[in-house]
């Protein structure tokens, strides 16, 4: 297969840039490891500062990528090298997983997903809900097929007998492809510090420690439990605390630097929190409060007047006391000296971002910054390029950032790989080249 | 029309938004009721239309020939009208054969309170969209020329790098820069956050690459005096009076330091009052040696955050237009805390206060300059909004949240406001061109969250800190991301417009010019050679201002036409009837 760019990463930075690159008369090889493209976006609840619905903002980014007679979506595919030939175009071997089903026969229809005896945890909704060992990874998922998770499997045949179209094949092996592309974007995101990495806040230990984005999962309309309740008994939380910086702006866990979106995500899961559970309290405890972008202080200054509690304090330890409630040990940065216990019935920890993937364990020139994400040595004025030539990054993949800025690096990565092509393959008048 | 009527078979799919509508608005029955119609051939509820599912309804429910004309009843048409008139020329019909019906911003959210109420008002509504739809027009989009030229408008970092990344499209660029020289805010700084590079040789490398590239056309001292035409054909004159014909514009006019209000710590009646930009101008014109103030070396130096930013109604006073800079500047902490530490290795022994609401380093490698500071030595304190710190004689007073609030007199030979940025002078550009501006008075853009360099004026982009504080990263990613979208505009040989632009009846027009005055478009309405009324497409923005006057009815306005109003009306209205 050939093409002008292959953007890795399907997230919201990776579609940006793909779109914008098409809409240039560019051919787009996409490839993206889990079964729908999406990115973290389309697992959010509502995103600040706008408090728009996630899926409703992301799925026609996901529709008209999916759509786009330039883009070439792969998904549930892993890049295994990317290599530089000699006339600067790359060489990229990848692997497409197998779904265990026949992707041009499939009509989406569920029909196996309903008939599935086997129910597993469901990644999507971060380890609180369940799904079938054959099912669609999400309601809003592109493309619309269902994943058998052959480790789960009893292969007992029920799917293949219900499908319609006879399109299950427990045999399917995954397959190679070689992409060439005269350039390559990577927009590979980030991930969640694990919960467990700081032992005193009990997280993966005590279930009504969650991470923020389970808490994510909590508050979106179409999430595990459909309303907000805890994970140990089911009850509807009355008192909820966010611990910030849970894991940045801490050397000891190796993220000394500010993961530069919990102090929004969590100000707006205190509000949507506060509007479907209006009698509970919330408390933030924080370091300081970097609601830098635009619209966002008043956004917090909202959330104050709401009534949620802002405590500058640091959280020492956190312990389960009676009914799975919790005990948080208490150091106040304003107001009192003494170390305080305060109790909560569900913690959300704000855990910090790391890279999602690291380029460096291919064979290639592209290098990670002390940060562990991707070197961007252009910057300030040429924030795209890598430590190789012809390749490019953006969004999460270069350091956390909300949605709007990782907007903003895509289309500039489209600009900067645009450039590149300008120069290797010139456009002809008329559109192809 | 009638005969248009009579074959048309109208889809209704009624959207659950995944619980948005649906926990209000019974669905099932709104698409029920509308089912009943008589030209209403299919009509479906589905949990999310406008995912890949939903919208494959849709077009497997056309191409299978059941239906030739759709309305979804969803979210607002802002959202997702482009969505389904993608669906639609994917399935081979009039993609404005289309209505979007809106029942969430419109119904679900506004009617929590009363489910039956939402659904008999969803129902209306969508009611009324069906009979709007069954009087469309097959319209066409409208397609115009365009001028592969970009007028950037400011000559600052983002500017430059807007230039130079259009003009590696292949597009001619003319840049106009108000003052007289190129550069922007990027000549006042030594070095530059986080990575510390001279500021003077990032600018150096910009500045050569764009007197070296032929496609670049440079009018500096100059401004834009009068602005005329549309996307693809934008028409300016500038104070040279050089004519630009320009396809599409990029807006680079950044932002301008806020300055103390009058008499706001001291500012102006101290002078060791002084502000961050102009600490740094002072650093920059020497570069080495301890810091003096009137001649006197400095062995203390406090200061005070957010002057200018984050500022609260009632605490602070007003800026010119009445209202106070509730925003924050972001650049600001990073800013300080860069030139603290440039001052430490400057002067260790430098006593060093710094008085914040929050420290906001939240960028890459920003963190890393605080740490820096406090491993300086450079000792913080916090204050609230409410008791601010006090300039004395010669130290400052500050209540310290972070020692229980204890009042702290910390001796203070100068005192450094870390003032706010506000936008760029652009009033008289923003009325000319009629583009929209924030309460926080910086250029708006499209969508705060996916569209934040596009403007809702067709044509316009934005690049820099004209739309929000940015630093030379965020800057830098703002202009290629608009160049980005120029170059997606300009790169096709024609643009297309939505063809919701007024046309003339002409055998109805009696030549009376009484909608000449009303049309606010340069050229969009006139009287052609036979005394009737026409409309230029490309320039009618589809007001319906000369709708309104013509009493003939010879004038209407393509997809909103007064037939299809009075049909929407009339459907609402027998609702409501016993
Ligand atoms: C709890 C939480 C709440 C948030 N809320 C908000 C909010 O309200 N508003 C806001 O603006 N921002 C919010 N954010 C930030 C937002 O999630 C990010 O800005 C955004 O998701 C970044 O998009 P991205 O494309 O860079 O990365 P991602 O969304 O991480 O996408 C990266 C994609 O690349 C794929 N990938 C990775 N490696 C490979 C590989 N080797 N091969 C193929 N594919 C690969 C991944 O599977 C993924 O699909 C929140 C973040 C968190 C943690
Ligand atoms: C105190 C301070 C220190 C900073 N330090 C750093 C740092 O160390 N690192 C960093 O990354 N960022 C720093 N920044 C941010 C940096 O200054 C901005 O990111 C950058 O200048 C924005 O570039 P711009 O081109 O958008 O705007 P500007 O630099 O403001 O340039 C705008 C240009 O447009 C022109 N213009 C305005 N109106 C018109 C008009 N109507 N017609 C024609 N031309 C017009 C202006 O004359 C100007 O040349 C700092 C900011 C401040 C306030």
């Amino acid at each position: 297969m050939k093409a002008h760019t292959l953007v890795i990463g399907a997230g919201i930075a990776g579609l940006q840039a793909a779109l914008d690159l098409a809409e240039q008369g560019r051919q787009v090889v996409l490839v993206e490891k889990n079964p729908s493209i999406g990115g973290r976006m389309i697992s959010l609840s509502k995103v600040y500062p706008t408090l728009d619905c996630a899926s409703c903002i992301t799925t026609p980014r996901m529709a008209s990528v999916a759509h786009h007679p330039l883009i070439h979506t792969l998904t549930y595919t892993e890049v295994l090298g990317v290599a530089k030939n000699e006339d600067g175009t790359f060489r990229a071997h990848l692997r497409k997983k197998p779904r265990y089903i026949e992707e041009d026969k499939c009509i989406g229809c569920k029909r196996c997903e309903e008939v599935c005896p086997v129910y597993i945890r469901d990644d999507f909704e971060h380890q609180l809900g369940a799904k079938k060992a054959i099912s669609i990874p999400f309601t809003n998922a592109i493309p619309q097929f269902p994943v058998l998770e052959p480790q789960s499997c009893t292969w007992c045949g029920a799917c293949a007998n219900a499908c319609p179209v006879d399109c299950i094949d427990f045999t399917q092996e995954s397959r190679d492809l070689f992409v060439e592309v005269d350039a390559v974007l990577l927009a590979t995101g980030f991930q969640l510090t694990p919960i467990d990495a700081k032992a005193q806040y009990g997280g993966g230990k005590l279930r009504n420690v969650i991470s923020s984005l389970q808490g994510e999962r909590l508050l979106a309309p179409h999430g595990p439990y459909g309303r907000v309740l805890r994970p140990s008994d089911g009850k509807v939380p009355d008192s909820i605390a966010f611990v910030q910086c849970a894991g940045s702006r801490d050397a000891s866990l190796g993220v000394p630097y500010c993961s530069r979106v919990c102090c929004m995500y969590a100000i707006k899961q205190a509000m949507l929190l506060s509007g479907s559970l209006p009698t509970a309290d919330i408390t933030i405890y924080y370091m300081d409060i970097r609601a830098f972008g635009k619209g966002y202080e008043a956004f917090y200054q909202n959330a104050k007047a709401m009534g949620i509690n802002f405590v500058k304090a640091k959280v020492g330890r956190i312990r389960e006391i009676e009914d799975g409630n919790l005990a948080l040990r208490i150091e106040r940065q304003e107001g009192t000296a003494q170390p305080e216990e305060a109790q909560h019935d569900l913690v959300i920890l704000s855990l910090g971002l790391t890279p999602q993937w690291n380029p460096g364990q291919l064979a290639w020139e592209v290098k990670t910054a002390s940060d562990g994400f991707v070197a961007t040595p252009g910057a300030p004025l040429d924030p795209a390029a890598t430590t190789q030539d012809g390749v490019f990054a953006c969004g999460t993949a270069t350091g956390p950032k909300d949605i709007v800025d990782s907007i903003m690096e895509a289309g500039n990565a489209a600009t900067e790989v645009g450039k590149r092509l300008e120069i290797r393959a010139p456009m002809v008048p008329g559109g192809a080249s | 029309m009638s005969g248009a009527m009579d074959e048309a078979k109208v889809g209704v799919y009624v959207c659950h938004c995944g619980g948005n509508i649906s926990d209000v608005v019974d669905v099932k029955a709104v698409a029920a009721e509308l089912g009943k119609h008589p030209q209403v051939a299919i009509s479906k509820e589905f949990a999310f239309m406008c995912s890949d599912a939903g919208q494959k309804l849709v077009i497997e429910d056309i191409k299978s020939g059941k239906i030739n004309r759709v309305v979804v009843a969803a979210c607002s048409p802002a959202l997702h009208e482009l969505t389904f008139r993608k669906a639609l020329q994917r399935a081979d019909l009039n993609p404005y054969l289309y209505e979007h019906v809106n029942i969430r911003e419109q119904v679900s959210w506004v009617h929590k309170g009363d489910h039956d109420a939402a659904t008999r008002k969803a129902t209306s509504l969508t009611r009324a969209g069906v009979e709007k739809i069954l009087r469309q027009d097959r319209l066409e989009s409208i397609h115009v020329g365009a001028a592969k030229r970009v007028l950037i408008v400011g000559g600052g970092p983002a500017g430059l790098k807007a230039a130079l990344d259009s003009a590696a499209r292949g597009l001619k660029v003319t840049l106009v820069e108000k003052s007289g020289r190129l550069g922007g805010h990027l000549h006042e700084f030594d070095t530059v956050y986080p990575g510390g590079q001279s500021a003077s040789e990032l600018l150096g490398k910009l500045l050569s690459a764009v007197s070296a590239n032929p496609a670049i056309t440079v009018v500096l001292g100059a401004e834009v005096k009068t602005w005329d035409g549309f996307v693809g054909n934008f028409k300016a004159v500038l104070s040279t009076g050089d004519a630009v014909n320009a396809g599409a514009v990029i807006m680079a006019t950044g932002y301008r330091h806020t300055a103390p209000s009058a008499g706001e710590y001291r500012f102006g009646k101290d002078d060791r009052v002084i502000t961050l930009p102009a600490l740094i101008e002072q650093m920059k014109a020497a570069p080495r040696g301890p810091l003096t103030r009137g001649g006197r070396a400095v062995r203390s130096v406090a200061f005070i955050h957010c002057v200018g930013s984050r500022q609260i109604e009632g605490v602070h006073a007003p800026q010119e237009d009445g209202k106070v800079n509730d925003y924050c500047s972001r650049v600001c902490c990073t800013a300080a805390l860069h030139t603290i530490n440039a001052l430490k290795e400057r002067q260790s022994d430098l006593a060093i206060y710094d008085l914040y609401r929050d420290i906001r380093t939240y960028g890459r490698g920003h963190e890393a300059i605080y740490e820096q500071a406090s491993k300086n030595g450079v000792l913080f304190f916090r204050f609230t909004e409410e008791a601010q710190p006090e300039i004395r004689e010669s130290s400052v007073v500050v209540k310290d949240v972070l020692t229980w609030n204890q009042e702290v007199e910390l001796p203070a030979d100068l005192v450094v406001l870390v003032t706010g940025v506000k936008p760029g002078e652009v009033a008289e550009l923003t009325a000319m061109m009629k583009l929209p501006t924030g309460s926080d008075r910086f250029l708006q853009e499209a969508h705060p969250k996916l569209r934040p360099v596009e403007v809702a004026n067709n044509g316009f982009f934005l690049a820099g800190a004209c739309q929000a504080p940015m630093d030379l990263v965020e800057s830098a990613a703002a202009a290629g991301a608009a160049a980005s979208k120029v170059a997606a505009v300009l790169s096709k040989d024609f643009i297309t417009l939505d063809p919701y632009v007024a046309r003339v009846d002409a055998e109805k027009c009696t030549g009376c010019e009484a909608c000449l005055p009303e049309c606010a478009y340069t050229g969009a309405l006139f009287m052609n050679g036979s005394k009737k009324a026409e409309v230029n497409a490309a320039l009618c923005k589809g007001c319906g201002a000369c709708v309104a006057v013509c009493e003939p009815r010879a004038l209407d306005l393509a997809g909103w036409s007064l037939d299809q109003m009075e049909a929407m009306v009339d459907a609402m209205a027998s609702e409501v009837a016993p």
